[in-house]
């Protein structure tokens, strides 16, 4: 890979220590994955923020960064982590909440923002063609889906390094060749609401493994429905981007979805017996947008949610604060608005709960692992009426 | 004693020399590996409950969570990282671990040809990397 006279002096250690172990890796990853050059980035976006997911293994190199001074160059945020705002103190043992401290203060320290989100694009949306180094794959294949900026699916050590260079290698999802469609995937489902798109998502992922899909036919009545689609297929399949719309002109692979298998997908995201009642109803995987906190607003309806049930919305403090009417009409319910964190990346089984009910198919199929929890899957709609049932 | 020489690509530079830990399974960092003994304890892997400390660790590529690079660093500071990696092919998480760690790392290795306690040999030269391996003669009856 070619390295301008200033990127080799970073790699030689002029900028220090911290500089020259970032360079490193993006130039080792650039030369492994066929770059020729870095590019310069618009931000970058750092998953590996929970305790829970954590544990204590970043904190030394965290740690070593900033005792060698590195710094963010670009516009650089942080994905959830394990503790949210207000509902969570002292809910857990002294050391997590010690723990999860010292690693937001050591990103902090780097001056990456603890917007702690996995929607930074309802903050900032990128330009049309940025190049972005974002980890955190629901973000990611939104970006190159939806938003059609340009970015890799990172991972947590490859995004703090393109923040703190301000670039990325220029290789895979940067380049035009590789973002074109690999299998166009005919629909004859009928998809009714997001918790389809999420199925659709989990069973495609599953399908293809790995490619860009085509989706024919695919009416997006709301990029929310996107963002579920999204989110699902990167959980089950190694996939970064999809298309919809336009059709694509060269002749490729195809593959159909039926009805039957949509409703099979979606019936076993629910891993518990239909006579289960949800300790949890947790919308917001990935984060709330600020359209889904006015839906949420307008379904609840100023009624009162059942006593036994815990209902979660989560989402970013910027929409929190944009959505300001709604959510003080939803918290009028009983209902808890949670920043910072998911139920997904926090300890669910310490607050004693068993059965998550969810709209997110990503949820859906990480929480029988990730929680240790029991899953109902089902819309909106459909979540909130069983958190409402007295 | 037999000896085999193999060649391989260079992620990390450095020569070195040591007992082999062998595995056709790849390596889960992230909850597969204890950064405080340096124990594997992915259950159901071949190499559970064996320490990889100091040991020249064979495998055909990382797996799982990226966070696994800052398993490798931990393990390092720790004093309990393997002496080298050697990979079939490089991934992401463990070529950051290497680099990150400052440890030995060669992929393109055909690694089938080592077994576990087989005494192995790395010398590095820009690009390219000779792996010795020296059988004693017992092992390969």
């Amino acid at each position: 890979m070619y390295l301008t006279r200033e990127e080799e002096r970073i790699l030689d250690g002029e900028r220090g220590w911290a500089e020259q172990i970032c360079m490193q890796i993006l130039a080792k990853l650039g030369d492994l994955f066929g770059a020729n050059q870095l590019i310069p980035i618009a931000s970058a976006h750092i998953s590996g923020v929970s305790y829970k997911t954590l544990g204590d293994a970043p904190i030394e190199f965290l740690k070593a960064l900033t005792e060698n001074n590195a710094k963010a160059k670009v516009n650089a945020t942080l994905n959830p982590s394990s503790i949210g705002q207000m509902l969570f103190q002292n809910k857990f043992p002294k050391k997590f909440h010690a723990r999860q401290k010292t690693i937001l203060e050591l990103f902090q320290k780097m001056h990456v923002k603890p917007v702690l989100t996995c929607t930074p694009y309802y903050i900032e949306k990128p330009a049309l063609n940025a190049h972005l180094a974002w980890a955190e794959s629901s973000a990611a294949i939104y970006a190159n889906s939806v938003l059609k900026a340009w970015t890799n699916r990172e991972g947590s050590p490859s995004a703090l390094a393109a923040a703190i260079i301000g670039k990325t290698p220029d290789y895979g999802f940067h380049q035009a060749e590789n973002r074109k469609a690999t299998t166009l995937v005919k629909i004859e489902a009928k998809l009714r609401s997001e918790a389809d798109y999420g199925a659709l998502g989990i069973l495609v992922g599953k399908k293809l493994q790995s490619g860009i899909p085509f989706f024919q036919g695919l009416k997006p009545l709301e990029n929310d429905c996107l963002k579920q689609l999204g989110a699902a297929l990167a959980s089950t399949g190694n996939i970064n981007m999809f298309h919809y719309g336009q059709m694509p002109k060269e002749e490729i692979e195809k593959m159909v979805i039926t009805q039957k298998e949509l409703e099979q997908t979606a019936k076993n995201l629910s891993t518990a017996g239909s006579e289960t009642k949800p300790d949890l109803v947790f919308i917001g995987c990935p984060h709330c947008s600020l359209n889904e906190i006015k839906q949420i607003a307008q379904i609840l309806n100023g009624q009162t949610i059942n006593d036994s049930i815990r209902l979660w919305i989560c989402t970013s403090r910027h929409i929190k604060q944009r959505a300001a009417p709604y959510i003080e009409a939803i918290q009028k319910t009983g209902a808890s608005i949670i920043t910072d964190t998911c139920a997904v990346v926090t300890w669910t089984h310490i607050l004693g709960i068993n059965t998550i009910m969810t709209n997110s198919a990503k949820t859906a199929y990480y929480a029988p692992t990730l929680n240790k929890a029991q899953t109902i899957f089902a819309p909106l709609e459909e979540c909130l009426k069983t958190a409402l049932q007295p | 004693m037999s000896i085999i020489t193999l060649k391989g690509r260079v992620i990390v530079a450095g020569n070195c020399k040591g007992k082999a830990l062998v595995t056709d399974k790849p390596i889960t960092f992230l909850g597969g590996v204890n950064p405080k003994t340096g124990t594997l304890v992915e259950r159901g892997h071949d190499l559970y409950g064996q320490k990889i400390t100091d040991k020249i660790l064979c495998f055909p590529h990382g797996h799982g969570s990226t966070v696994g690079s800052y398993v490798i660093y931990a393990l390092k500071k720790h004093g309990l990282a393997p002496r080298a990696m050697i990979t079939e092919n490089a991934d992401t998480v463990v070529t950051v671990g290497a680099i990150i760690a400052e440890i030995p790392m060669l992929d393109q290795v055909d690694i089938k040809q080592i077994k576990t306690g087989d005494i192995v040999e790395i010398r590095t030269v820009d690009d390219s990397a000779l792996v010795k391996v020296l059988r004693e003669k017992s092992q390969c009856i």
